[in-house]
């Protein structure tokens, strides 16, 4: 790898390669969604050019899905990303994790680094560095440890995102794979849903969603997930006063 | 849509991404967010979710379609099954779809 790396010392070449490999169970993950992903948006009706497109620079999976089923049924713009904002409010949470370990870094390759960091580059990362005591944090290897776990990451999801979309325009549209968007979704939300706070939220979001389905511009969606976070924040309420 | 409105929904996805990836990366430790707004943004995404996911198997043209004829809530419910069984992703696509697709053929 020597030759490979000349650039790096010994430090943190080690340290790019130990995020490469610790990636690397999730890098199968990755490669599944990324397959799910491209098929999900060629059949959704985006030509081959926009999926891929869309898959190289939005390059996150879930508010990808989500977005394919909005663009699909002609919502207007705004609905479409005000649902994939609130899918990513999440890396919202994540990068003020991230923050101290790499405040060292100059802004633009900082961004760099914050767009490239999604769900599992995330969790593999914060699982090496959660005992380090604070003074530490922010040290050449755990940028170098990011960069591998994150850049492997998003080169594993381009490739197989692409095969997906080629494959994707094999499959006759008559067979129903449009399903597989929602098959997919319901396998990404269901681990989000982790205690009692999120389960009331997630159900009281899904009723209305379907009980103010028939407003225009799909508004029923933005009103179900703005009473769902508020049963959500209730039931947080209700349960720290007992 | 029309091709140039996907691209600039998909612009306009990148910008989303680009954002909530790295608001506290730019913004640092200047602000802190309350307890309760972090919490509120945790259940953010699974509240969305189940909103896209909710109507698309309980329905049916426009009515509510509880019943076992209709395909995508056999499906959606195979796939919650195996999700909760197995925590398998690939499990969970395959059997929700064979679920879907057995009963469409049904």
């Amino acid at each position: 790898m020597k030759g490979l790396l000349p650039a790096l010392d010994s430090t943190r070449r080690d340290a790019l390669l130990a995020g490469i490999w610790r990636a690397v169970p999730s890098l199968v993950a990755t490669g599944i969604w990324g397959i799910v992903a491209g098929v999900a948006m060629v059949k959704s009706g985006l030509s081959p050019w926009q999926a891929a497109g869309m898959s190289l620079l939005v390059f996150a999976g879930s508010a990808q899905l989500a977005a394919l089923p909005l663009i699909a049924a002609h919502a207007p713009i705004w609905v479409v990303l005000l649902t994939a904002l609130v899918i990513n409010l999440r890396f919202v949470i994540f990068s003020a994790a991230l923050y101290p370990h790499v405040k060292k870094v100059p802004l633009a390759r900082r961004m760099l680094l914050g767009y490239l960091t999604a769900d599992f580059g995330f969790a593999v990362s914060m699982a090496r560095w959660v005992n380090l005591p604070p003074e530490e944090r922010g040290a050449p290897e755990q940028i170098w440890f990011l960069v591998g776990a994150t850049a492997s990451t998003w080169f594993v999801w381009q490739v197989t995102s692409i095969a997906g979309v080629v494959l994707g325009a094999q499959i006759p549209t008559a067979w129903g794979l449009d399903f597989a968007i929602v098959v997919s979704l319901i396998a990404l939300t269901l681990p989000m849903i982790a205690n009692r706070q999120a389960l009331v939220g997630a159900a009281t979001a899904g009723i209305v969603a379907v009980l103010a389905a028939s407003l225009p511009l799909r508004l029923g969606l933005v009103l179900a997930v703005v009473v769902g976070i508020s049963a959500a924040m209730a039931t947080d309420v209700a349960l720290e006063n007992t | 849509m029309s091709a140039v409105e996907i691209w600039v929904t998909i612009v306009g996805l990148t910008l989303v991404t680009l954002a909530t990836r790295n608001f506290f990366i730019v913004l640092g430790e200047t602000v802190q967010l309350p307890e309760r707004v972090q919490h509120a943004l945790r259940y953010a995404p699974a509240c969305a979710l189940t909103a896209l996911v909710a109507p698309e198997v309980l329905t049916q043209h426009g009515a509510w379609a509880i019943e076992l004829t209709n395909p995508k809530l056999v499906g959606g419910l195979v796939a919650i099954a195996t999700m909760l069984i197995t925590r398998n992703t690939l499990a969970t696509m395959a059997l929700g779809m064979g679920a879907f697709l057995v009963m469409r053929l049904a």
